[in-house]
């Protein structure tokens, strides 16, 4: 993001502000499916001196996803105004004019956030309570009236056997358009079986759509802010349960780095007084792993064919190992 | 020999990105996507003379598996399974081609994946299949490493 533009963009976009100053700008990483960047705001309102800590989402070129910035915006206010623990959405812009491609600016919580699952090194007290934070937020997420926040604009399946199918051929298509003309087996395999196994949602909820250990903010007292609302979506409240407690994210029995994973699911069930489907949550699970592959293989294809230059992305490759591994052994191909 | 080898040029500029560009980097990103660059070049120079042995390898076990589904389709792949039956004559058509269709020969392999998959295939081929399989993911983790989110 350029500095002078930035700044001007915000003096017009708060008019309010005098003496308005972009501080600190820089690219940080995260949040890879857009570009991030990181800066405090300086300006004073009614003579008195304000400071506000900031993020910039901007397009990127290329890279994992491919989603719409104004659909993300969007969610961000309806999350914030439902109290859920995210950053407040400030403004949209969607005019490419103004800073080369769209872009939204939102509050910059502080605390940090781990690479995958939640650090072996965090005291187990923090572990465990960061476990029922992560839990009752899904639960809370879960439990919200998508039509009375306006969220029909994510698309409401047409009925609760549509949704698994949905899912599916939306992978599908993009596995299809970014496998670079190779055939891998086992996603294949996999496409194929989610095809021909489509489970039926008990009912429509939101789906963050990537509520995982590494998408949150946290602290030594807990659980911040959850972060990258870019594939949210209306679907199976299964969907982020198999997502989250997916074995790639964690360290072995242990559900996103958090707790052990049966323990991790009693408690899933105690926040949200319902009882998990285990078939629709192994669906989910196989559908995650497929998921991520493809992910994977978008931002290969990406850096592959020049349209971005993140050296981030080539790395994305020996993460299809694990992933097609646990594939195999979830749908017994070897 | 033609001095630097890849392999040694691979490494030296290893050093060069993380002994002379990074310490001149200030901003936090930047030094991330070197640390990356680093990353990769280290696997550049530890792949880039065995991709040809992955693939030769890769193309092998297609063309023996092929040729053991071929064997196995007159009495195993019955009514019913007309797709594999032609996926199977596809595959080896392609084995025979000169240079091998690899692509070719992995999308026939792929049908068989699928067909396991949905239990369409009886004990004799998908036991061919499995063991296909099981030796693609251990060549391609072997490949690859073993990487996750977490390290």
């Amino acid at each position: 993001m350029d500095h002078p533009r930035l700044t001007e963009y915000l003096k017009r976009a708060m008019p309010q502000a005098e003496d308005l100053r972009v501080v600190a700008l820089q690219r940080i990483s995260g949040g890879s499916s857009r570009e991030t960047y990181a800066f405090d705001l300086e300006w004073s309102e009614g003579g008195a001196p304000r400071t506000r800590p900031l993020i910039g989402r901007r397009d990127p070129t290329g890279g994992l996803l491919k989603t719409d910035r104004e659909r993300e915006f969007r969610v961000l206010e309806a999350m914030h105004r439902a109290g859920l623990r995210v950053p407040e959405p400030l403004h949209l812009e969607l005019d490419p004019a103004v800073m080369d491609r769209p872009f939204f600016i939102m509050h910059r919580a502080s605390g940090r956030t781990s690479g995958g699952a939640f650090p072996e090194t965090e005291p187990a007290a923090l572990r465990d309570k960061i476990a029922h934070q992560f839990l009752d937020e899904l639960a809370r997420l879960q439990a919200l009236d998508y039509r009375a926040l306006g969220l029909e604009l994510l698309g409401e399946p047409k009925n609760l056997g549509d949704v698994a199918r949905t899912q599916t051929a939306h992978w599908r298509e993009i596995y299809d358009r970014d496998r670079m003309g190779e055939h891998y087996p086992i996603l294949d395999a996999a496409f194929a079986w989610l095809g021909a196994n489509p489970v039926v949602a008990d009912r429509v909820v939101v789906v963050h759509g990537d509520y995982r250990s590494g998408n949150y903010l946290y602290d030594d007292d807990g659980m911040l802010a959850m972060l990258d609302w870019e594939m949210t979506h209306l679907g199976d409240p299964m969907e982020d349960l198999g997502w989250a407690s997916m074995m790639f994210w964690g360290r072995g029995e242990f559900a996103a780095g958090l707790m052990e994973r049966e323990a991790f699911y009693r408690l899933y069930e105690e926040k949200t007084g319902r009882p998990i489907d285990r078939k629709r949550l192994f669906f989910y699970q196989v559908l995650g792993n497929a998921k991520m592959a493809t992910i994977c293989l978008t931002g290969v294809c990406d850096f592959a064919e020049g349209r971005t230059a993140d050296a981030q992305m080539p790395f994305l490759e020996q993460l299809l190992a694990p992933l097609c591994d646990d594939l195999a052994l979830q749908l017994k191909l070897i | 020999m033609l001095r630097p080898t890849v392999k040694e040029l691979l490494t030296r500029l290893q050093g060069t990105v993380a002994g002379i560009l990074i310490p001149e980097l200030t901003s936090p990103y930047a030094q991330g996507q070197a640390m990356y660059v680093v990353a990769m070049l280290a696997r550049a120079a530890a792949v880039y003379d065995r991709e040809a042995a992955y693939d030769a390898a890769e193309l092998k076990d297609l063309r023996t598996t092929l040729a053991a589904l071929g064997r196995l389709a007159p009495k195993h792949i019955g009514r019913g399974l007309g797709d594999l039956k032609k996926a199977v004559t596809h595959g080896l058509n392609a084995a025979k081609k000169a240079p091998p269709d690899h692509r070719a020969m992995e999308a026939a392999l792929s049908e068989f994946a699928a067909a396991l998959a949905l239990g369409r295939l009886d004990d004799a081929l998908a036991r061919v299949v499995r063991a296909h399989l099981k030796r693609h993911l251990d060549r391609t983790r072997e490949f690859l490493g073993n990487v996750t989110p977490s390290g």
